[in-house]
């Protein structure tokens, strides 16, 4: 025995006054900072690192915040990767507090499955641990654990009875923190990789109305134009001119016409009209399309096509003309909240004959202009249009941090906030830790809250980090870059 | 001497064009079950910038709550340097048109930009995601076909070459300092240089006239029969497939042409 007997180097009473002491003073001098401890979903064991983490827990913990004169000096550094702030941070938690207060919590997720929809596992829960995160409310920052140092001061009385854990402020990824704790969601509301979905609600449906020429009639409209030649060099969408009918003769009865061509209609209104839409591969424009506007009436004999302008050159087009079409196609209720345009579906004619066709185009997510593919063949009557509806879902309120599934891609992502402004304003629903890409028209529902609404489309990197440059430099690549087949390096 | 403006951009769009090889890569993270748990588009940007509007731009709220987000890619032009190897004449011209002038342009001068390219990730499972997805497409250069001076529409293949790939992993040391893992691609791209371009003197040839004339004494003989060739159309670019109209007109008015009032006098 080398030590002497007759005093104690550290009985277990007054270890326990020395701790209590300690609990003391931090309750009294300390800062109240929430523990985060690392959920492990992924380890990559030849690697030998974590791939994917979660935080979802949080214990709120009194600690002495060791730098009170403020973090190192010089911490926000200009990078190549832009500003990065190496702010550090070190903190004193009593030993006590966390073995009694966290660790306990902590022991029943040691050996969980480490399955991300199970929530991931803990290493061990018995002393606060690197990669675990600190969120230091006076800064509203989230630190990680760098070192954790248990020797500090050094065996008072045979014990140690502090930790001292050295922070940086945290590296993100797409490290899921869902704490539910208002503070740290806000702070982190705008951090990490971000989409924004622009979602719509319910809309009114549009309705059209058929201006059309009976089957039978003596004169006829254009029903179809043909292209022969889809010309080359186009720049810009070029000017379609069809030729006038002959003038209709003074002795027929206009006022037989049904729908519109009545004998009020001045002699303009008979002239065929189209537009020409224009296809493109790499530079090469030409024309896929010419889209009938106005069906004309008067027509005899299949009017002459003149393509012009556009600033390309060869594109030839002739047309047919028939009875029983439709000469136009009249908008009486525009709609509302479309997103994409609307398909236009036209009845048959009865009995024989064919049935016209039509695209639609939307603007500020109404319905704009209807035009003619086919004018069909063969009506007696008016037929009847329907336009296909807008979305037919939109209500209820995500919830911060619930996951949202889209319909048809089955893409999950995780809720960071959301604006719903009302109205026919579209509503924003900000979320990060996408399992993919979403397909716009689909719908985004809820996992908790059960809200549903369409997408209509979205915007990533939308972060208050202004670092992502990827659309700005693609927008201007556009101008100068010829890919002619295609990018090798991108989808868009 | 040398004091002719011109500026045609023709780095900066080199520049552009280099970013736009790596701004729609992806990688993904999965969970134990191999499900994909997240997808992120690495964010990239030109490294070198104004410091006060990096700072007000990325750090608009100063409490941000962390130090940055990884993965990211940033790049920069690191050297600019002659390239004698693909030089041309330097007193060649050759002539092209913006559409209604002629211009004439001396041959480019052949310069090598120099970029890195710098992938900063946290993990090296997302680093090697992203130099997975960009090595097999650099054997060892990838040309980009680049419209350097659209005044002109000169558009030129710009070979971009892999140099070199090295990678600094500071895993080793004290709990201090973080490790830090960033890969860096050496770039060089095949560009072109041009100098002033400047309108010619020359313009579209649109019409050619041959006046045939009865004797060969000019100043007397009066012009008796005229050759006058034009494009069709009249208003065809010199890119343009175009053809000739031809007319032979006869004239018994004793008069001549005169070229500087452009008529018959």
């Amino acid at each position: 025995m080398s030590l002497n007997p007759y005093f104690l180097q550290g009985s277990p009473s007054e270890q326990n006054l020395i701790q209590d002491l300690i609990n003391e003073h931090l309750k009294i001098y300390g800062i109240e900072v929430y523990y985060i401890p690392r959920k492990f979903i992924r380890t990559d064991n030849i690697l030998k690192e974590v791939q994917s983490s979660k935080f979802d827990d949080s214990f709120l913990i009194e600690s002495y915040l060791n730098n009170y004169e403020g973090s190192n000096p010089g911490s926000d550094i200009m990078t190549k990767f832009g500003i990065t702030l190496r702010k550090e941070i070190s903190l004193t938690i009593s030993r006590e507090r966390f073995e009694e207060f966290i660790s306990p919590f902590l022991e029943a997720d040691i050996s969980g499955e480490k399955n991300y929809s199970d929530g991931g596992s803990y290493l061990f829960s018995t002393r606060p641990k690197e990669g675990d995160l600190i969120y230091f409310p006076l800064g509203e920052r989230l630190f990680e654990i760098k070192y954790v140092e248990f020797e500090k001061p050094f065996y008072q009385l045979g014990k140690n009875y502090t930790y001292e854990l050295q922070c940086e402020l945290f590296e993100y990824e797409d490290e899921e923190i869902d704490t539910d704790i208002e503070e740290i969601e806000n702070a982190m509301s705008d951090t990490g990789y971000i989409t924004d979905l622009k979602l719509v609600a319910f809309g009114g449906t549009a309705e059209c109305e058929a201006i059309f020429i009976p089957y039978g009639n003596p004169f006829s409209g254009v029903n179809e134009v043909f292209i022969i030649n889809d010309g080359y060099g186009y720049t810009e969408e070029p000017k379609v001119t069809i030729s006038p009918p002959p003038p209709i003769p003074s002795e027929f009865d206009r006022s037989s016409l049904p729908g519109g061509i009545g004998v009020e209609v001045p002699d303009e209104a008979y002239k065929a009209k189209a537009v020409a839409i224009t296809t493109s591969i790499g530079d090469a424009k030409s024309i896929s399309q010419i889209l009938i506007t106005n069906a004309g009436y008067g027509y005899t004999e299949p009017p002459t096509i003149t393509i012009s302008g556009g600033g390309g050159f060869g594109a030839i087009a002739t047309c047919g003309i028939s009875t029983g079409i439709i000469t136009r196609i009249q908008i009486t209720n525009k709609g509302d909240r479309y997103y994409q345009p609307p398909e236009i579906s036209i009845d048959s004619p009865v009995g024989v004959g064919k049935t016209a066709t039509a695209i639609s185009k939307i603007y500020n997510g109404r319905l704009s202009e209807v035009l003619i593919t086919n004018a069909g063949s063969g009506y007696t009557s008016a037929p009847n249009i329907t336009v296909s509806p807008p979305p037919s879902v939109g209500f209820g309120t995500y919830i911060i941090s619930e996951e949202v599934v889209g319909s048809v891609s089955g893409t999950k992502a995780i809720v960071k906030s959301w604006i719903n402004p009302g109205g026919d304003v579209d509503k924003i629903l900000r979320v990060s830790i996408n399992s993919g890409k979403f397909n716009e028209g689909e719908t985004i529902v809820g996992s908790s809250s059960s809200a549903i609404y369409t997408l209509k489309s979205y915007e990533l990197d939308t972060t208050n980090d202004d670092y992502s440059k990827n659309d700005f430099i693609e927008e201007e690549s556009d101008e100068i870059l010829d890919f002619s087949e295609s990018n090798p390096f991108g989808t868009y | 001497m040398l004091g002719t403006y011109f500026y045609h951009e023709i780095i900066r769009k080199t520049v552009v064009a280099f970013g736009t090889l790596f701004n729609d890569i992806y990688i993904k993270h999965k969970d134990d079950s191999n499900n994909v748990i997240s997808e992120i588009r690495v964010p990239i940007s030109y490294g070198p910038s104004q410091k006060f509007l990096s700072k007000i731009q990325q750090q608009s709220e100063l409490s941000k709550p962390v130090q940055i987000t990884l993965p990211r890619i940033s790049f920069e032009m690191s050297s600019i340097q002659y390239d004698s190897t693909r030089k041309a004449g330097v007193t060649q011209t050759f002539k092209a048109s913006d559409g209604t002038n002629l211009k004439k342009v001396f041959m480019p001068v052949p310069y090598n930009v120099g970029f890195d390219l710098n992938i900063f990730s946290k993990l090296n499972d997302d680093a090697l995601q992203i130099i997975e997805q960009i090595l097999p497409f650099f054997q060892p250069s990838f040309n980009l076909t680049i419209d350097l001076i659209d005044s002109i529409g000169e558009k030129r293949d710009i070979p971009v070459v892999l140099d070199n790939i090295s990678f600094q992993d500071d895993y080793e040391g004290s709990f201090q300092t973080r490790r830090a893992l960033i890969y860096t691609l050496r770039f060089t791209a095949k560009t072109y240089l041009f100098g002033p371009i400047a309108d010619t003197t020359d313009g579209l040839i649109r019409k050619v006239q041959v006046d045939y004339y009865s004797d060969t004494d000019t100043q007397t003989a009066k012009r008796e029969m005229r050759y006058t060739v034009t494009p069709d159309p009249i208003d065809a670019g010199p890119d343009d497939d175009f053809g000739f109209n031809e007319t032979l007109e006869t004239f018994y008015d004793s008069r001549s042409y005169s070229p500087t009032q452009q008529k018959d006098i």
